[in-house]
């Protein structure tokens, strides 16, 4: 039997169940929202359905408007749910192919509707829970055998359109077929990182991140620390998020990672550790006096407003339980990871440090590894999920066993020993085989540990997963420089990787494009324009190097500015042209010029979360990279060549408006609705397959016969956009909506984007375009306001209007 | 010069732009129910007595283009030989097209003549569907093209009109024509058919209702709610969507005859038109128009303000209508604008900030309102004046006929 989704039921509307549904929702699933009818409807309500669906419709309602937002097109998608409740629409369940349940962690409630759901579902239907800790098999109890055949847990996190791990958990009768089905159907339609978890207290991710966030607090406790000393120890610095350890857990709710702990202690009385779950006596008391975090506005940091309104950040001091400031941590480790490159020397800085810091780091993250090594096979069989449920349900750049790899197993293993840790058996094992650390390369493969059978194993490869990492480990790379490489993935088509800081591109990158199209025309059939950076959102590439030019412009190197563009102008059209295809494949930051490189490409193939956008007004600037030209195009090109465009105006507003307003898109979705992206680009919902998709469309346009575009002249809007323009920017300025310099900028990328001085319609070249853009772009750096606003979104991250 | 009457005006309740009853309704639809409705309330007059039929539009075109006076004229069934035409005045086109009616027929050029006006603000949005200002022009002086609600921060900053000055006047306006929509005053409203689509068993249903009433009234406001407002139309600004007159689809028609039509018929007219005057001012203060042509016309009429029984001065935006207040003394004398006050001559049943202003219609639509007010009230003299887009203010004199 073809297994099919096409219909899904998510019952349970809080902020998991909105966000699953929404999920589902933008990845082009019908979805079923069901929820509880309130418990206090007046007499006159109890036939009212809108009073009856009250409890679901404010779920949906606070999925909609939820920041981060949950829906990728926050108006079109939510059409793809319907709502009901578990009373009147309960028969409705058997239209859907897929029922997730994601109720209060009760498993007595549970219970009672997994027995409702096996009276009315259809046969064959897949139904699954997502608790985050409850024992499937208890859930499971009393059920039907067909039920249980096709019943198992999908643990998705929060925010679950952003987080990418699904802990799958197969129940006692599981079918092999539904956990197979299920796991690609999370793997590609809905863009996650499968884990295989067993049905175990917490399953992986939440078990070890629970264990490590209870031990970091009771450490700090007793190594005499602060809170935000734990923070800047545990956070960036260690290849974790800003959050770390107290504000991740302000984020969560302190009660939820309460509840969290507290599961695990109580369902696992063998745990070697048992007693790093408890919650320090100080939060337990937070927790009674209603600050819990985030969402009551108090955690274990607050914000408060002075008299002067200037907001300042207060954090909870543990002895006193009084709100305090203090100043920026500062440990001789930190200084030493900052000097550091890459981050296994961050770790070693830190861990193997001699300060405070350090020893409490080296006790916490010595911990957790043990911790993490104990936990094989108990809640998964290999290293490689406990690795891939920290990286992707905690957003560490490195799991536990990755971790250990870097600051070296050997040398960790003997401190440990030597400060009377008990090594777990299968690391010292391992060891004796004489392996030396958790993960290698073998032939061009990569291996993993296996502790079952004490061999290496070969890592399962997803075919459709290109890792440029382990590719540059096997010496795929043809050409590189410090920002950027040129790496060989296979079949002709070679990838162009940006490295530098916030993959900015910068002038070796412009010179690395041409050499490198030089070597795919004499090498290869087609090129992807792909990297796989991290971050929260990870950046395919923040821009342009603007230190670069603002030095340049200080001085007084116009030219060489205007050198520059040009070079800029023929990397990309020397792309565009190329006679071989291009395929850019962007996700997460893809700003200014980063957009730009991939407006010049034949094809776009983007991860689902894109933030795209030409965002270089806040810099003082216009996009210098053939961007609002590109964008124009998508917009006049967008309709049949036969279809007459008799309203200029109202495809010209709204592409102007990108760039003047730095519009940036909140989804690929979003960005295709903007224009950034073409009707044939495609969006792909798993970042992991984003560069082997990319190459896919590389091959595929090769195979149909590829001929590069054929130049043709543009129409544009002409002087009737000025006329437009000038009236609006007056009322502009009279209303005080916009200062004399970002008007001056917008007037210049109105007057660039609309083709200059000609009457409406007329067909003008890309050379010509490109002319106008390049003297505003040098025009604008002659300006001191410009210098100025560039200088300072560098050195702040913020925009400044003048 | 020989006289010229008004018999009868009529208007279509104001309706709110793209929420309002009259959304999918098309304005040529609004425009024959008034025109039609002027014979039904005038006896012993045909379609085919009427010689010409004059409509102000703003935004004549799309929907309301294609000279929508001679449309109308065919759409209601006039026969070949009544005339059509439209006239652009911007926020007066209306009372134009009734005062260029009456200058023919004082003029001895015509005897029966329908003047009205129309704008859909929903279906043809202000600015119109392609706005394109002269490019160099633009440059040179883009303040021809100033946004309206700009103009009424000037009048505010220029001249000091208060945020709460604004929200009081706002407050009354409103409280205004709740009491006159709740004591059935605007008997110069013609209930108008409304369409709305629905999508009922997967067709597509045109239903039809009859509006009887401007939707725009909000008896609920209240000064604690204007107060709230965020400006409309600049970063700092003092006008807000509470202080402004609404943006509204409406029509308005007004039967016009000389004396001789008027004996001939045996018809009791309303009023005639005394004089009616345009006064130019800057472009980017252009609310103040009715501080230059009110005084003008009374010059030109040979009248004293104390002359005048009633006002209807188009609230475009509390600011302008203030200000213009101020200039003409009106002001302080709470008692002649309060909605509290029964000494009340000015608005005294809302201005457009409750009932709004439906631009080309607008100068129609309070002939229409005056009409009522004046026969209702037995005064004398009544003055209708507005403020023009582009920097002109319009005011025309009426006189009941005992």
């Amino acid at each position: 039997m073809q297994r099919r989704i096409r219909k899904a039921a998510v019952i349970g509307s809080g902020i998991m169940g909105g966000g699953i549904a929404a999920l589902l929702a933008s990845a082009g699933i019908e979805v079923m929202l069901l929820d509880i009818v309130p418990f206090d409807l007046k007499d006159e309500e109890k036939n009212d359905p809108k009073a009856r669906n009250r409890i679901v419709q404010a779920g949906l309602d606070a999925a909609i408007k939820s920041k981060p937002p949950l829906f990728m097109d926050k108006k079109k998608d939510p059409e793809m749910i319907s709502i009901g409740n578990l009373e009147d629409d309960l028969n409705k369940l058997a239209e859907c192919d897929w029922i997730v349940e994601v109720v209060v962690e009760n498993l007595k409630i549970k219970q009672e509707l997994f027995k409702r759901i096996d009276g009315v579902r259809r046969k064959g239907s897949i139904v699954s829970s997502n608790t985050s800790g409850i024992p499937l098999k208890e859930m499971s109890k009393g059920l039907s055998l067909e039920m249980r055949q096709h019943f198992l847990g999908t643990h998705f996190f929060n925010p679950v359109r952003y987080m990418h791990l699904l802990e799958i958990i197969r129940g006692d009768k599981t079918l092999p077929e539904v956990l197979e089905f299920m796991a690609n159907f999370g793997e590609k339609m809905l863009g996650k990182g499968i884990v295989w978890a067993k049905d175990t207290p917490n399953f992986v991710g939440n078990r070890i991140g629970v264990q490590g966030m209870g031990k970091a607090m009771q450490a700090m406790l007793e190594h005499g620390l602060t809170i935000p000393e734990v923070d800047a120890l545990f956070g960036p610095p260690m290849g974790r998020p800003k959050t770390a350890i107290f504000a991740t857990s302000d984020l969560v709710g302190l009660d939820t990672m309460a509840h969290v702990s507290k599961n695990c202690f109580d369902l696992c009385p063998n745990d070697e550790m048992r007693d790093t779950m408890k919650i320090p006596d100080f939060v337990n008391q937070m927790i009674e006096k209603k600050l819990l975090g985030n969402k009551t506005k108090a955690g274990f940091y607050k914000k408060e407003l002075t008299p002067e309104w200037k907001s300042i950040r207060k954090v909870i001091n543990p002895k006193t339980g009084q709100y305090e400031e203090y100043g920026k941590p500062d440990f001789p480790c930190l200084e030493a990871a900052k000097k550091a490159q890459t981050l296994p020397e961050k770790l070693k800085a830190i861990v193997y440090g001699d300060d405070r810091g350090a020893k409490f780091a080296w006790d916490v993250v010595s911990n957790g590894l043990i911790y993490s090594a104990n936990r094989i096979p108990e809640i998964s069989d290999t290293i490689v999920d406990i690795d891939n449920a920290m990286k992707w349900g905690y957003n560490f750049e490195m799991g536990p066993f990755e971790t250990w790899d870097a600051i070296g197993v050997k040398k960790s293993v003997k401190r440990m020993e030597k400060e009377g840790l008990t090594v777990p058996k299968n690391v010292k094992k391992m060891l004796a085989t004489g392996a030396t650390s958790f993960y290698k390369l073998k032939g061009g493969k990569k291996l993993y540990f296996d502790f079952a059978t004490n061999k290496y194993k070969e890592m399962a490869a997803n075919e459709k997963a290109i890792v440029l990492a382990d590719l540059k480990a096997n010496k795929k790379v043809v050409k590189t420089t410090a920002s950027c490489s040129l790496i060989d993935i296979g079949d002709g088509v070679f990838d162009l990787e940006f490295h530098s800081k916030m993959n900015a591109i910068n002038k070796e990158m412009v010179d690395f494009m041409m050499e490198a199209g030089e070597y795919v025309l004499d090498n290869g059939v087609g090129m992807v324009i792909g990297n796989q950076a991290s971050g929260m959102p990870a950046p395919f590439s923040a821009g342009g190097d603007l230190a670069y030019m603002l030095g340049l412009a200080r001085a007084g190197k116009f030219a060489e500015i205007d050198g520059f563009i040009k070079n800029v102008h023929k990397g990309i059209m020397g792309t565009k042209y190329a006679p071989y295809p291009v395929v850019a494949a962007p996700y997460g930051l893809t700003l200014g010029g980063g957009c730009e490189v991939c407006m010049a490409a034949d094809r776009i193939v983007a991860h689902a979360d894109l933030f795209m956008g030409l965002v270089e007004i806040g810099a003082g600037l216009v996009p210098g990279g053939c961007g609002m030209m590109h964008l124009w195009r998508n917009y006049v090109d967008s309709k049949p060549e036969a279809a007459k465009l008799t309203d200029m105006a109202g495809f010209f507003i709204q592409a102007f408006m990108c760039v003047a307003q730095a519009k940036v898109s909140s989804s690929a979705a979003d960005a295709r609705k903007n224009g950034f992206l073409k009707p044939t680009d495609r969006i792909v919902f798993n970042r992991d397959i984003l560069i082997g998709e990319a190459k896919k469309e590389v091959l595929k346009m090769v195979d149909d016969g590829y001929v590069p575009p054929r130049k043709k002249k543009i129409p544009v809007f002409g002087r009737e956009a000025h006329g437009m323009l000038w009236a609006e920017m007056n009322n502009m300025k009279i209303g005080g909506y916009i200062t004399p310099h970002m008007e001056k900028i917008a007037k210049r990328a109105a007057v660039c984007m609309s083709g200059g001085d000609v009457p409406q319609g007329t067909l003008v070249s890309e050379e010509y375009l490109m002319n106008l853009e390049r003297e505003t772009f040098v025009d604008l750096w002659r300006t001191e306001e410009t210098q100025k606003m560039a200088e300072h979104i560098m050195n702040t991250g913020k925009p400044l209007f003048l | 010069m020989r006289e010229a009457y008004i018999v009868t005006s009529v208007r279509t309740p104001g309706c709110r732009r793209n929420k309002g009853a009259f959304a999918k309704t098309r304005p040529e639809d609004l425009l024959k129910t008034v025109v039609d409705a002027i014979f039904e309330r005038t006896p012993n007059i045909e379609k085919k007595d009427v010689e010409d039929i004059m409509i102000g539009c703003a935004f004549p075109e799309a929907e309301q283009g294609l000279n929508i006076g001679r449309v109308i004229a065919q759409m209601c069934k006039f026969p070949d030989t009544t005339c059509g035409a439209t006239v652009n005045r911007f926020c007066s086109s209306g009372l134009e097209a009734i005062a260029l009616q009456i200058m023919r027929i004082k003029a001895g050029w015509c005897e029966v003549a329908i003047g009205g006006g129309v704008e859909s603000m929903t279906i043809v949005p202000m600015g119109g569907n392609l706005p394109r200002p002269h490019p160099e022009w633009a440059k040179e002086n883009p303040d021809v093209y100033i946004s309206m609600g700009i103009t009424a921060e000037n009048v505010a900053n220029r001249y000091k009109i208060t945020r709460e000055m604004q929200d009081e006047f706002g407050y009354h306006s409103q409280m205004k024509a709740s009491n006159a929509m709740a004591k059935k005053l605007y008997k110069e409203i013609v209930p108008t058919p409304a369409k709305r689509y629905v999508e009922k068993n997967g067709t597509w249903i045109e239903e039809t209702v009859l509006q009887d009433f401007d939707d725009g009234i909000r008896p609920t406001t209240t000064l604690e709610g204007l107060k709230k407002l965020a400006p409309a139309f600049a970063a700092n600004g003092s006008v807000t969507a509470g202080n402004s007159s609404q943006t509204t689809d409406g029509a308005a028609a007004t039967l016009v005859m000389s004396e001789d039509a008027v004996k001939k018929f045996g018809l009791k007219p309303i009023a005639k038109m005394v004089g009616y005057t345009v006064a130019g001012v800057r472009a980017d203060e252009m609310g103040v128009g009715p501080a230059y042509a009110i005084p003008k016309l009374l010059k030109l009429t040979g009248k004293k303000l104390e002359d005048i029984g009633i006002f209807e001065i188009n609230e475009a935006f509390a600011s302008q209508a203030i200000y213009c207040l101020q200039q003409l003394g009106l002001y302080e004398k709470r008692e002649l604008w309060a909605s509290d006050s029964d000494k009340r001559i000015i608005n005294v049943n809302g201005g457009a900030i409750a009932l709004g202003h439906p631009l080309g219609c607008t100068g129609a639509k309070l002939c229409a309102q005056l009409m009522t007010e004046m026969r209702e009230r037995g005064v004398k003299y009544g003055v209708e004046s507005m403020c023009i887009g582009g920097g002109m203010g319009a005011a025309a004199l009426f006189e009941l006929v005992e």
